[in-house]
């Protein structure tokens, strides 16, 4: 048996719970097994301040799959099935009263744990014996490759904001208002797609909280967060020129100019940057932050009102960034993973609604009516789709 | 320190170091849905710290009160917070179903049952700081080392619960449906309706507030539910069994005639057929009130006295001389009218004037600051309890047609919900439904 191997590193947590399966004599006989998959029974019980309680605590490798019912322990709404504190696979919704859950994973020989938070006695230790071969690459091989595909993306997404932004730049020195107007709404997107990946980049020589060398204050700052010492720059300074002054000057081409170098600038910092799984879902829990905060206000776009195209783009990469994690998350939480994916679906037929191909960028104009109107409801299918989504980082950063 | 928005209770500073959580919290299990206020020198604590400061909350037996949730053996089948004593301070929301699954919706209810279960106990749901350093703690953690300050959480049902498409048609109870249009409703579209609705209720404002953030995030979570309109309440306007008949806003004593007794509460409160699942359970019906208040507080005394039907200091009705007094509606003054006038508030409302109809009242007082024109935005979240909504229609069809008060008060907001009784330990409310 390989419970009493010791070789293995072993929190302080996890030893303490092993030794208080052992004197609890838990049953030492291997799972049952049903059409070649071992059976777990697991059930959470409110006695002595909250138990997780396995039946077998063994199984040969292979497929395994645990059925877990909550049967009074209010405080224990997840399980998560670990190895040296990394996740394999997990169960959220435990509350008492509901039916039983399953999920099923294929295991390999060697030591597990079970943990219950919340639960007095939170971790469980669990073997498997023998070998397993695992169909597909690990978790974290997904999460890996996910990261990878998400670094392209990223760089291809700055490589095209580098062009549209040149082509903004080309209307406001040809002077051509009409066309810069169209042009500013074709170079908002890209940015709105990835701005949390790179709002943190500040140019070498400054320090971290001077705005003259932060990218992001020099790209996107909005009217109502200006720093008297820096002046206005960017973006929202551009669209001020166009849409409320419907004028170029020769301030606005400056503007252009020094907004292309800038890009220039992110475009070359961007190359090249790494990211892990927990990256991306911060990140995308950041760009829906970003809705939240400031597009559904009108805060974003208050001189163009293109604030839905913004929306629409910060959903776009926020989809984006999980549909790369997504292999790996359907591995530790296929539920988790599907909610999440219909939540995105819920709001990208909202946007849909709003499509309209003859407005600047698609999207009709976010008028302070159509807000009031309708930014609850907007709000309400964010707020819906935050809740999960933030609850990745977690699962992807431990994934095993 | 926490911020109160209202001035905290008085604390009873001289008894406050013989108390001790555990052993209120016992005796709060010992008493059932009676308040634990019970000093425990008996019991002392060896490892009880030092006395703490007199004026801390630790040091308010308040916040040491604890209800239970569930449903034991013999017990009352009814949720807390209906028969409850009221507590001081409300917090109340209304949700919207977000969601066309059944599923869903179960999982929803479980699992505002099991947190709800975890708040009355004072504890948090899952960890305020969880170990991982990418977790986002679903306890959002205001109400920390606050204890459990007499938190109720009453959850009901809005008729739009029971709708075809999540197979709950047959559930709906009997007289369960949405309020008819009655005379002076003047609602405000943002302060209305809700397929579900959750009233907290607790001695200390920021407990009872955290309980409902709690919970929005858990129905945000699941995706079952969405926010529709809430009202924090302050200063319990309804008396309840053993308690001094607290004041509204336009400073008259109310509930003096509310229901206490036992007796009364079945007979007018709970529900008594139906299925099973319903029994004990009530019908609850919220109503945002707005006063008008500039107006009230420069009418001369002895209209306000009128208005009512009592005196504003003693709570006398007219007829008498104290608070208790039986009001004498047929009594007759010098100029042969009615000392408590024809339209007077507690003649109008009175059971002895609407065939014996009575209804729990559980309502609290509100502000929302100022109006756009600078004036006093505040008035009573009207909360009551009834076997049938009837009930509350009828005395309200009056109260908007005759009832002086009409003319210093405007209904704004409303809802109606049926409160199932509370789960049994291992269950959740509503369950038998997904049987």
């Amino acid at each position: 048996m390989l419970r009493s191997n010791t070789s293995r590193i072993w929190g302080p947590q996890t030893a303490l719970a092993l030794t208080l399966v052992c004197a609890t004599g838990a049953a030492a006989d291997p799972a049952p097994i049903t059409n070649g998959v071992s059976q777990i029974a697991v059930t959470l019980t409110g006695e002595n301040g909250g138990a997780c309680v396995l039946d077998h605590d063994s199984a040969k490798a292979g497929p395994v799959t645990f059925t877990v019912t909550n049967t009074s322990a209010p405080a224990i709404s997840e399980l998560e099935l670990q190895s040296d504190n990394r996740i394999l696979g997990e169960k959220e919704n435990l509350a008492p009263g509901l039916p039983a859950s399953k999920f099923t994973v294929t295991l390999d020989g060697g030591s597990y744990q079970i943990y219950c938070p919340n639960a007095a006695q939170d971790t469980v230790a669990f073997t498997v014996t023998g070998t397993a071969k695992r169909a597909s690459g690990s978790t974290a091989d997904l999460l890996k490759e996910g990261t990878q595909g998400y670094a392209k993306y990223v760089d291809g997404t700055v490589d095209a904001m580098l062009v549209a932004t040149k082509r903004l730049q080309a209307a406001i020195d040809a002077g051509d208002l009409e066309t810069a107007q169209a042009d500013y709404a074709k170079a908002r997107p890209f940015y709105e797609r990835i701005e949390s990946d790179v709002e943190g980049f500040v140019l070498p020589g400054f320090a971290p909280t001077d705005n003259a060398g932060n990218l992001d204050y020099l790209i996107d700052m909005r009217a109502s967060n200006l720093d008297p010492d820096i002046g206005w720059h960017g973006f929202h300074a551009i669209e001020r020129d166009l849409f409320q002054r419907q004028s170029i000057g020769s301030d606005t081409q400056k503007r252009a100019a020094e907004l292309t170098a800038n890009v220039t600038k992110l475009d070359a910092l961007a190359k090249g940057l790494h990211y892990a799984p927990e990256d991306l879902a911060n990140g995308a829990a950041g760009l829906l932050e970003e809705v939240q905060s400031g597009k559904i206000t009108g805060e974003e776009e208050a001189f163009s009102h293109i604030d839905l195209v913004d929306f629409a783009a910060n959903i776009e990469g926020a989809q984006q960034a999980f549909a790369f994690l997504e292999p790996g998350m359907m591995q530790i939480d296929p539920d988790l993973t599907r909610t999440i994916n219909a939540r995105f679906a819920t709001v990208e037929g909202m946007l849909k609604d709003y499509r309209d191909p003859k407005a600047l960028g698609g999207y009709v104009t976010y008028t302070p009516e159509r807000r009031k109107a309708d930014a609850r409801k907007l709000s309400q299918a964010i707020q819906s789709l935050q809740e999960p989504l933030a609850q990745i980082a977690e699962k992807v950063a431990t994934a095993g | 320190m926490k911020k109160t928005l209202f001035p905290p209770p008085s604390k009873p500073a001289a008894k406050a170091s013989a108390l001790t959580r555990r052993g209120l919290m016992m005796g709060a299990a010992a008493g059932g849905m009676g308040a634990a206020l019970r000093p425990a020198a008996a019991q002392a604590d060896e490892a009880m710290p030092p006395a703490p400061d007199p004026m801390s909350d630790a040091a308010n037996p308040a916040m040491h009160v604890s209800y239970p949730f569930y449903r034991s053996a013999g017990g009352p089948r009814a949720q807390a917070g209906i028969a409850t004593p009221p507590q001081r301070y409300t917090m109340f929301m209304s949700f919207d179903l977000s969601t066309q699954d059944p599923r869903v919706l179960q999982v929803l209810l479980a699992r505002w049952s099991a947190a709800i279960g975890l708040l009355m106990q004072g504890e948090t749901v899952g960890a305020v700081e969880p170990s991982r350093p990418e977790a986002r703690g679903l306890d959002t953690g205001e109400a920390l080392d606050l204890g459990p300050a007499g938190l109720t959480v009453t959850i009901g049902f809005g008729p739009g619960l029971f709708r075809p498409e999540l197979g709950l048609s047959a559930h709906r109870p009997a007289l369960l449906e949405d309020l008819p249009v009655l005379p002076s409703d003047a609602f405000s579209p943002i302060f209305t309706g809700g397929d579900l609705s959750l009233q907290a209720c607790a001695e200390d404002p920021q407990v009872a507030y955290h309980a409902i953030r709690d919970l929005a995030r858990i129905a945000k979570r699941t995706g079952a539910a969405v926010t529709r309109w809430t009202q924090m309440g302050f200063g319990r306007a309804s008396a309840g069994k053993g308690q001094v008949t607290p004041r509204n806003l336009f400073g008259f004593r109310d509930g003096t005639r509310n229901l206490r007794e036992q007796t009364e509460f079945d007979r007018y409160v709970w529900v008594n057929d139906g299925p099973d699942w319903q029994r004990g359970g009530s019908y609850q019906v919220v109503r945002k009130i707005e006063m008008r208040i500039e107006n009230w507080d420069n009418d001369q005394i002895s209209d306000q006295n009128a208005v009512f039907g009592r005196h504003k200091a003693s709570g006398a009705p007219l007829t008498g001389t104290a608070e208790f007094d039986t009001p004498d509606f047929h009594k007759t003054g010098p100029d042969g009218a009615f000392v408590i006038p024809d339209n007077a508030h507690i003649r109008m409302m009175s059971h002895e004037m609407n065939d014996g109809v009575r209804i729990l009242r559980r309502s609290y007082n509100y502000t929302d600051g100022l109006d756009p024109v600078g004036r006093l935005d505040a008035g009573l979240l009207f909360v009551s309890y009834q076997n049938d909504p009837a009930h509350f229609i009828r005395l309200q069809r009056k109260m908007g047609t005759a009832d002086a008060l009409g003319e210093y008060v405007s209904h704004i907001g409303s809802g109606i919900f049926f409160t199932p009784p509370a789960p049994r330990e291992g269950s959740y409310i509503g369950a038998e439904m997904f049987a």
